[in-house]
């Protein structure tokens, strides 16, 4: 199980900022392992923005172990995903398709300690191919597992092909995407510096966009 | 991290200098890491995270987990990058 983002009992990871909602929140049936808040058997991630990206802060229980008191290393894999994935989303105001992720994994995670996944943009190419990096650290800071993936923003009427959206939820979805760039924008100049230049977010629209901490349901279909 | 103008030795070196808490020229490039204090596997593994990052390469593990040197990094590190230029 996962401990609240906001929940550090070290207090030397990140400090707690605002959180920032995926766009996922607005779909009916929000189910997504990694970042959803109404399954019950997902990490439940929640996100806070950086100056350079996007983090999450997680704390994971033995049902998530491999080794006796070891965090399994496939969950690694999918929180750098879900961090780098949302991210890229967040930035680009689309659905984004992992389509290689390479992962290092420098030390155990230990279960029942705090930890805290940081992932930044890197590059984008003429192919429409985004790079991304993120981080796993220990409450010391110190590094103990580092991915690298490349993901593919895809526009969300293409991207409709590929995921299970009724007309209802792609519209809600549409909204909400196309507000979140700016959004994440604002949130990572709130703390301290302006996001990557190499993605530029799209022009912002005169729209709030929802930052619930608990968002309702939905479903996650970026990695 | 600039890499484009200094020769990888000094990269290489200046980075395992940083995760090993010295400086860079306390480092032998022939020195065996694994004699040295406090370099434990975990350390040279994050040593050779931040090589890859700033090389932009992806080093094979039969390579991370065989060299013992920084002149034996600096080789596998320099293979990877003509590899790639190759590619």
């Amino acid at each position: 199980m996962t401990a609240p983002a906001k929940d550090d009992p070290s207090g030397t990871l990140a400090d707690a900022q605002e959180l920032v909602a995926t766009p996922w929140a607005v779909l009916d049936d929000y189910q997504c392992f990694g970042c959803s808040p109404h399954n019950a058997k997902g990490l439940q991630l929640r996100f806070k923005a950086l100056p350079d990206g996007l983090a999450t802060v997680f704390q994971l229980g033995s049902a998530h172990e491999s080794y006796p008191g070891v965090v399994h290393g496939g969950l690694a894999g999918v929180i750098c995903d879900e961090t780098m994935g949302n991210l890229i989303v967040l930035r680009t105001g689309k659905p984004a398709f992992t389509t290689a992720m390479r992962l290092r994994y420098l030390a155990p995670i230990p279960v029942g300690a705090p930890h805290e996944c940081r992932a930044r943009i890197v590059n984008t190419g003429d192919t429409g191919l985004i790079n991304a990096e993120a981080d796993i650290l220990d409450a010391t800071g110190g590094v103990v597992a580092t991915a690298r993936a490349t993901y593919r923003p895809v526009a969300l009427e293409a991207a409709r092909d590929r995921i299970t959206l009724s007309d209802g939820d792609a519209g809600r979805l549409a909204d909400v995407l196309t507000a979140s760039a700016p959004a994440l924008a604002s949130a990572t100049a709130a703390a301290g510096a302006p996001g990557p230049a190499s993605v530029p977010a799209p022009d912002p629209v005169p729209v709030s966009v929802p930052v619930p901490v608990s968002a309702p349901k939905t479903t996650s279909e970026e990695s | 991290m600039s890499t484009t103008a200094e020769p990888v030795l000094v990269t290489v070196t200046q980075i395992v200098a940083t995760e090993l808490a010295t400086t860079a020229d306390a480092i032998d490039p022939d020195l065996d890491l694994r004699t040295v204090a406090g370099a434990d596997s975990v350390k040279v593994l994050r040593m050779i995270a931040r090589i890859e990052r700033a090389y932009d390469i992806e080093l094979d593990d039969e390579d991370v987990f065989t060299v013992t040197t920084v002149r034996e990094v600096t080789d596998v590190v320099e293979r990877a990058l003509a590899a790639g230029a190759a590619a």
